[in-house]
């Protein structure tokens, strides 16, 4: 692992200080274009999870109530796990159009061509973190306050980011290569949907499988914005390290593949 | 710019050492069918791809102006690319002393969802300007590209010359010593021609580099001290820009007469395109 660090993998996060000032306006530029587009504006960043949460939370509790799912309040716990699986989601179909969105920008852009795949992790992230206060609005509905290790939760920001930088390099370099991989991306992350433990918790998996459902690396990072909550949580730390290894392995992937193939990239289609 | 690697020591601007650039066989093409199937089956395509350039060297110096000639698709938009560093060479090597700017297609990177000022701050910061270093230059910028509307007004609008414009005075603001320009030398209507003309001169005494693709090379007379004549993927000549002149009129009257795709007319007497890039 070692050997392969240095170069893709210092490059990658040395670019995002390197060019702080130029990523900012894009990113500013892109949330400000989505907020304008509509009349609700930011509110739909906060609508559009929470009515997801509702819709969720009435199927699995009033229709299909038979069966106990994950962990109590379990508005609050769709709530915790949704907005970070609205970044995963978003982040990865948006890697898959970052070169085709405008093939006219590698023919003269001066800047690191990483930068266009930063742009879209940074812009999604950028839309999570501003739909944040729907947890806080989860809490204030079910009356719920976090334990002390509710510390993990900027951790888990943190490791996402460094996920989703990495899948969206691999899926980024990899679409633009072979186009249908836009569209494969698309099927995979619905059934991703259901295989992560949004819905319900890796502890409700039967014992056998949890190890194998590990290897999921949301599985980690919904780990660890859940802890604070749910402190009983921690009994699954083992497959906690086991998904933040698969995420440390697919950032270093990314890295990688898309060194490899920055030269067919910049070609374009 | 990471993107360039570069090396003071060099004693030209720009030398290319061997390059090829191999562009991949595309899944569907215009025009395809029977004729491609032909070319293939003749050896002249490969299933793979086509060197669109190979064994390209050359050395460009400090203050030369340099026409890079050619027919249609015959590689110098990859040349000028491979210049800039905005294109990764798959054989040989491109070696450049200072940074060079692209001027490629710049119109194409503006925003229509943006303002006049959003996206003079995009472009600027795409050929490397950072945003302190644009709001200096905005007001000259602005004025220099003769915007007379609100700049906070959306881009959307804007003629094809204005962007036109507004892209080549942002190119020059960047305080750029080398230039790759693809059909962009100068810009505009006739008046703002004639300035960018009387501009990328003075640059040119004041020691300037320039690599310069175009369809009108006659129209730049006595710019070019050079041309660099492309063809079949690899340079034919390089030298005097008066032969490479008479050149590409050989090359040109000899594509006419085979290829039927090739308009009749010669290009330089058809007008010129309003919107070139």
């Amino acid at each position: 692992m070692r050997i392969l660090q240095p170069l893709a993998y210092r490059n990658g996060v040395r670019i995002i200080w390197e060019h702080r000032q130029v990523l900012r306006m894009l990113v500013l530029r892109d949330l400000q274009k989505q907020y304008t587009k509509f009349r609700l504006g930011y509110l739909w960043t906060l609508l559009e999870p929470l009515g997801m949460a509702v819709v969720l939370w009435f199927v699995f509790t009033e229709l299909l109530g038979g069966r106990k799912l994950g962990l109590q309040p379990y508005f609050l716990f769709l709530a915790v796990a949704i907005l970070p699986w609205w970044w995963f989601s978003k982040g990865v179909s948006g890697a898959a159009k970052t070169f085709r969105r405008n093939p006219a920008l590698l023919q003269m852009s001066l800047l690191p061509t990483k930068i266009w795949v930063i742009r879209v992790v940074l812009v999604s992230m950028a839309e999570y973190l501003l739909s944040l206060p729907v947890i806080l609005i989860a809490m204030l509905i079910t009356r719920t306050l976090p334990g002390p290790l509710i510390v993990l939760f900027p951790v888990g920001v943190i490791v996402q980011f460094f996920l989703m930088y990495g899948l969206a390099m691999l899926i980024a370099a990899g679409a633009a290569v072979i186009p249908d991989l836009a569209r494969i991306v698309r099927i995979v992350l619905r059934a991703t949907f259901y295989l992560s433990p949004v819905l319900y918790s890796i502890a409700n998996i039967p014992a056998g499988a949890q190890v194998i459902a590990a290897i999921n690396p949301l599985v980690g990072v919904l780990g660890l914005y859940r802890i604070g909550f749910w402190p009983t949580e921690i009994e699954s730390l083992p497959h906690y390290g086991i998904s933040l290894g698969v995420t440390v392995a697919v950032f270093i992937a990314g890295s990688v593949v898309f060194h490899r193939l920055e030269s067919r990239i910049l070609k374009g289609n | 710019m990471a993107r360039q690697r570069l090396d003071p020591r060099l004693a030209a601007k720009l030398v290319f050492d061997g390059v090829g650039i191999l562009i991949p066989k595309k899944k569907r093409r215009q025009g395809g069918g029977r004729r491609h199937r032909l070319r293939r089956f003749a050896g002249e395509q490969s299933r793979t791809g086509s060197w669109v350039l190979r064994g390209v060297s050359s050395r460009i110096e400090a203050g030369e102006s340099v026409a890079v000639l050619g027919l249609k698709n015959s590689g110098r938009t990859e040349l000028l690319r491979l210049a800039a560093g905005t294109l990764i060479p798959d054989e040989g090597s491109v070696m450049r002393s200072d940074q060079v700017l692209p001027m490629i297609g710049l119109g194409r990177a503006f925003d229509r969802g943006f303002t006049v000022r959003q996206n003079i701050y995009l472009l600027g910061g795409l050929l490397g300007m950072n945003p302190n270093e644009v709001e200096v230059a905005l007001p000259e910028i602005v004025e220099t590209a003769g915007i007379t509307s609100n700049i906070d007004k959306y881009l959307g609008g804007a003629s094809a010359l204005t962007r036109q414009k507004l892209a080549w005075t942002i190119a020059m603001a960047t305080g750029a010593n080398i230039f790759a320009v693809d059909e962009m030398l100068v810009v505009g209507d006739p008046e703002f021609r004639a300035r960018c003309f009387a501009h990328v001169q003075h640059l040119k005494t004041s020691g300037a580099t320039f690599l310069v693709a175009t369809d009108v090379p006659r129209k730049f007379d006595g710019f070019f001290d050079r041309a660099i004549v492309l063809h079949d993927g690899g340079v034919v000549a390089d030298g005097a820009f008066a032969d490479g002149l008479a050149l590409l009129r050989e090359l040109r009257l000899a594509n006419t007469a085979t290829d039927p795709t090739e308009p009749k007319t010669d290009p330089e007497a058809r007008p010129e395109p309003e919107e070139g890039f």
